[in-house]
């Protein structure tokens, strides 16, 4: 019965990380090309949320058609935000830097509260809400969880394929590896700025959208995931596609310790063990797992980036 | 003797600036004079408090260049250490609130020592997860009313009561506070001047020239560190008496960390008038758009939005501040 759980709670674990690398992947695309920490990156799921949720409840469409709707939503909202603002930060010190994107990040988040109000949303309807597939070993999984998961590994794949083989992804690379050289080679460093915003946007709304279906959403969603998203990028290496693939997976798992620790002190009936449910600290360990990493390999772990 | 000595060194500011000072201060001193609407005091008395956490902020974050979103821990410490041994012991507040600097800066210190090993972004974001684990404990931790919070009835004490401060009128509040505000300007005018104070400007500057000429640059970030946490602390404390009902989420959540450092920002990030100037324009303006749009006309949020394009203008167009605009304009008038 134990490994039953163990297993369960670790392909949960490794699903939702699918999804969460997805998350992260915009975040350290910013970083590496331009340096600059990204804190509205949840504010930018939420946006996502709220644009798969409406237009699916709106439209009375299926909640996975609104995915490319999102991505439209996200590339322009983040080309928008470079070229409209973070262009305008990069002059400043670091400390404006930092409570520039801060500032969009309020902003996001009230313009949500303005207009939709506190409460939690989530879709009811839908091809895949409700189901579950029989995985063996008796696991099952909802099929929600699934599809997202899948979805979120092909656009990360779409996007390591972009950035690897063509010739917008070797510019893109160019500057992030020396912005000045590749000035100097003809490249438009700025507009590849406002792609990275652009391609960040878009994969993270898209993210977004894919969680939205087994997600509430509420405008202070965001900051959940802006944290999971660096620990996610602390993890991989700042700047590293791949090593956010690999941290996500692994993040994922992290949120599930605290499921496996209830049970199994549930399963083993020692009460100073079931006095405090760990399950309450579940992104605490997140958290923790941030600061660790941070000082023990601030690299990371496929990181190019210091 | 030394160090009371520069604390009420003003010589190096222009003889204007003081005047203005004095007379701002003669202002406050006689605001309770003027007949005043409760509304308007309970503003004051928050205008005193965040220029209180932003003066803390400012010697971390302004002189020193370490941004740090992690302050409401250290609200939440000061706040907490306050209001169980009120509750539980019964210990007045003028012991609780030496005992929570204490436990603050003791924390500050654990945690400084590791935190202080990252720079830049990184340091940032660790702050902010530090915080927010230790919000996450005390929402569940059941010794200090978890996420419920707790509460100070002051029926058990009959008012005013000097040694625990529990008062029915705001204006034994406003006057303690405006002492601890005066006190606090004379302390970061001291730091401003001492030894602590130059390394860290030196280490904002450049901190490998720093390191070079023989500057402990870990250390001495570090004890500025604890410095800002005693501020923070002693507010929290404050805080805890004078609004009686403290929770994890409006104490150490981290808008209370953003609007602090906020504070700093937008009236000039390493300068003795800054957070003050910042908070002074803030404050009012926060609280008087949260009644006149958010409650009457029902526009939930609408200050805050006001308040982060306030944010992205300033760190997009100045960001050093009002205080770095007034000197930019001072000196193309001077020229």
């Amino acid at each position: 019965m134990a490994l039953d759980v163990l297993v369960a709670s670790l392909v949960a674990g490794l699903l939702i990380g699918m999804v969460l690398a997805l998350v992260a992947l915009g975040l350290t695309i910013i970083f590496g090309v331009m340096d600059i920490v990204n804190f509205a990156h949840g504010e930018f799921l939420m946006v996502g949320m709220y644009t798969g949720l409406l237009v699916a409840q709106g439209a009375k469409m299926e909640p996975l058609l609104t995915l490319p709707l999102a991505a439209v939503v996200g590339f322009v909202l983040g080309w928008m935000c470079y070229f409209l603002f973070v262009k305008f930060l990069l002059r400043g010190p670091m400390v404006a830097q930092l409570l520039g994107t801060f500032g969009l990040m309020l902003l996001l988040r009230n313009l949500a509260l303005l207009f939709f109000g506190s409460e939690d949303r989530a879709i009811h309807h839908g091809l895949l809400v409700g189901k579950s597939i029989s995985m063996g070993m008796g696991v099952t999984v909802p099929a929600t969880k699934l599809a997202a998961a899948l979805l979120a590994v092909t656009a990360f794949a779409a996007v390591w394929l972009l950035i690897n083989r063509t010739r917008v992804g070797k510019a893109l690379q160019a500057t992030a590896l020396n912005a000045q050289g590749a000035r100097y080679m003809g490249i438009p460093t700025d507009r590849m700025n406002g792609l990275a915003w652009g391609i960040g946007g878009a994969t993270v709304t898209i993210a977004g959208a894919l969680l939205v279906n087994f997600w509430a959403v509420n405008p202070y969603v965001g900051l959940l995931f802006t944290m999971l998203a660096f620990t996610i990028v602390a993890l991989g290496g700042f700047g590293s596609v791949p090593g956010a693939f690999l941290a996500g997976l692994v993040v994922g798992l992290i949120t599930e310790i605290p499921g496996i620790w209830d049970s199994i002190s549930l399963a083993v009936g020692w009460r100073w063990m079931m006095d405090v449910p760990m399950t309450s600290f579940k992104y605490t360990w997140v958290y923790l797992a941030y600061f660790i990493i941070m000082l023990a390999r601030p690299k990371g772990l496929f990181g190019w980036k210091r | 003797m030394e160090a009371l000595r520069n604390a009420f060194d003003f010589s190096d500011s222009p003889r204007t600036d003081l005047m203005v000072v004095g007379i701002l201060a003669a202002l406050l001193v006689a605001f309770p004079l003027v007949p005043y609407s409760s509304f308007a005091m309970a503003t004051m008395i928050q205008f005193l408090m965040f220029s209180i956490y932003g003066m803390g902020w400012n010697t971390i974050g302004g002189y020193g260049g370490q941004v740090d979103l992690g302050k409401a821990q250290y609200v939440g410490i000061g706040a907490y250490t306050t209001a169980v041994m009120l509750i539980r012991w019964d210990v007045p507040f003028w012991v609780s609130m030496p005992v929570g600097m204490g436990l603050a800066v003791g924390w500050s210190f654990v945690i400084g020592y590791p935190l202080f090993k990252l720079k830049g972004h990184y340091f940032a974001i660790a702050t902010i997860a530090t915080s927010l684990v230790l919000k996450d404990l005390f929402e569940v931790w059941d010794f200090v009313g978890a996420a419920r919070g707790l509460h100070i009835s002051p029926v058990k004490y009959p008012p005013p009561d000097f040694l625990r401060l529990i008062f029915r009128e705001d204006i034994y509040y406003y006057y303690l506070l405006l002492a601890f505000f005066f006190v606090g300007i004379l302390v970061i005018n001291w730091f401003r001047h001492s030894r602590l104070g130059f390394q860290l400007r030196a280490i904002r500057d450049n901190e490998d020239v720093a390191k070079s000429l023989g500057i402990n640059v870990h250390w001495a970030k570090i004890k500025t560190y604890a410095l800002a946490t005693a501020f923070v602390s002693a507010v929290g404390s404050f805080h805890a008496v004078y609004i009686k009902n403290i929770e994890p989420e409006d104490t150490m959540s981290l808008d209370i960390s953003v609007l602090i450092a906020l504070m700093a920002m937008l009236g000039g990030a390493g300068s003795l008038w800054g957070p003050i100037i910042g908070a002074g324009i803030l404050i009012p303006l926060k609280s008087y758009l949260k009644e006149w749009l958010g409650a009457k006309a029902g526009l939930i949020g609408i200050d805050l939005i006001l308040y982060a394009l306030i944010i992205m203008l300033v760190s997009a167009v100045e960001p050093k501040g009002i205080w770095g605009l007034l000197d930019r304009l001072r000196r193309g008038r001077g020229r």
